[in-house]
């Protein structure tokens, strides 16, 4: 039995009938299958909700062994399970016993704690930009060359100091931000657009497999 | 009765088209003709990346990205990547190397999982799939980055393959994977992260080219040959923004409302 249940053609299978499902309403109205496909929509985000569980239970083991074998650093591991467990606590939906995203701890955490450590994670990226500038930035060869002289201008065309000594890096930079970057942004989006509908092919015909245990029956 | 919807009839033509085109050249290549597609060097790269990682003693990183399986838009870059995982596994454990697998999405670890375990499975070394070596780290953008910049530093990986739908945090990874002498692979169809893979990587898969991807390393001419398929959608495209250009210039509405029929 549970071989039965392992074989490939079934996860297959749920693909090609939820892919219809999502494609058939979205051109043809037909009123059973557009209600059909709304519930199918909320039953999809049920699901995925449920994989949360998963990815907990995940952290949770790996970090519980960590500390187990006190493993190096373990003591952060001690800090993201009890992280863990506060946040979870004070944001569970019963604010009846005052708990949920209004609650005083779960609003700290969140506004205190989260929120600067994203932004910090997101600032940083300057000094990343900074640092692969530097590496990028040389005429090794015409291609390279092409992408410092366009850096420049482009930056000199951001810098208000540089368009006040010389208005005309504003026409330059609007001509190379509309003209050769949006030509190779389009290209990419027209050409990614084919790629992910040929994907999709393969994925209905079932022989593209490679998400599927890497394609094994 | 059925009806279509007004203003998705063209679009629905159009992905029928290009849909019948890649059928007839998979059916073709069923029949003997196979196509030719030219050579990926970033796709190449990849076994050579691996080993290397394997003569530095040092881990390989994969990861596919930090979108789910289920969005519209960057769900194919996830099934792409995670066909690029399912290659870099089964060659990580030809070639000896650990693979360590960085997943941001909860729905997307257990396939992850999976992936990999078979390629233990198949060389017959279950024994030695390590599942805390595909690790969940976080579901916020920047809690997952700071993880995995965290665990580059420390495991100081050979190797970083990053194939999939990639935000803010690309330039954050590719520049740790190049501070810890990392040979990198990576391919998004995210235009606006594009520019920071070709400057911060060894090898950059751009676009479509992450699609490709899958079919590409299995070398199956039936797979290769869906490939071509696509360049009949291109030639539509091509084709149908002359005819655009052509009409709109001289004052003709007639392709706009083909577009919204």
């Amino acid at each position: 039995m549970s071989e039965t249940l392992r074989r490939i053609e079934i996860p297959i299978a749920i693909t090609i009938i939820c892919t219809l499902l999502q494609i058939v309403p979205f051109y043809i109205e037909v009123e059973p299958l557009e209600a059909f496909s709304d519930t199918f929509r909320s039953w999809m985000i049920l699901v995925a909700t449920c994989a949360l569980f998963l990815g907990a239970a995940s952290l949770s083991l790996l970090h519980s062994k960590r500390i187990q074998r006190r493993s190096t650093g373990w003591q952060f591991s001690v800090l993201t399970l009890v992280s863990m467990v506060v946040i979870l606590l004070a944001g569970l939906p019963l604010p009846e016993i005052g708990l949920g995203v209004d609650n005083p701890v779960f609003d700290f955490l969140f506004a205190n704690i989260l929120t600067p450590l994203g932004a910090t994670m997101y600032s940083i990226i300057a000094f990343f930009i900074t640092s692969a500038a530097y590496r990028s930035f040389r005429a090794r060869s015409t291609e390279a060359t092409i992408v410092l002289v366009s850096g420049i201008l482009m930056i000199c065309y951001n810098s208000p100091l540089m368009t006040s000594l010389w208005p005309g890096f504003i026409p330059v930079g609007d001509w190379i931000f509309s003209v050769p970057n949006m030509a190779t942004m389009r290209a990419v989006i027209i050409g990614s657009a084919l790629g992910a509908i040929a994907l999709a092919m393969r994925v209905l015909l079932g022989i593209e497999r490679g998400y599927l245990r890497g394609g094994e029956e | 009765m059925a009806i279509f919807v007004t203003g998705r009839i063209f679009g629905m033509l159009s992905l029928l088209a290009i849909m019948g085109a890649v059928t007839y050249y998979i059916r073709r290549a069923r029949g003997g003709k196979v196509s030719e597609v030219r050579r990926l060097a970033g796709i190449d790269a990849i076994t050579e990346a691996i080993g290397r990682a394997v003569e530095m003693g040092r881990p390989v990183f994969c990861s596919h990205g930090i979108s789910d399986m289920r969005d519209a838009t960057y769900g194919p870059q996830t099934i792409a990547g995670l066909s690029v995982l399912s290659y870099v596994a089964t060659q990580c454990v030809d070639l000896g190397a650990r693979l360590i697998v960085p997943v941001r999405n909860t729905e997307v670890w257990p396939v992850a999982t999976d992936i990999v375990e078979t390629a233990y499975k198949i060389a017959g070394r279950s024994d030695e799939f390590n599942i805390d070596d595909v690790v969940y780290l976080s579901s916020d953008q920047f809690g997952y980055s700071s993880n995995y910049l965290g665990m580059m530093m420390r495991e100081k990986p050979g190797a970083n393959i990053m194939v999939g739908a990639y935000w803010a945090e690309s330039l954050q990874l590719a520049e740790t994977g190049n501070r810890v002498g990392a040979m990198q692979v990576s391919g998004t169809a995210n235009t606006h992260q594009l520019a920071f893979f070709v400057v911060a990587t060894d090898y950059c898969l751009i676009g479509e080219e992450i699609f490709a991807a899958g079919a590409y390393v299995t070398e199956d001419p039936v797979f290769i040959s869906s490939i071509a398929g696509q360049d009949f959608g291109r030639i539509i495209a091509v084709g149908l923004m002359i005819l655009g250009t052509i009409l709109f210039t001289f004052g003709s509405d007639a392709f706009v409302r083909l577009l919204e029929w």
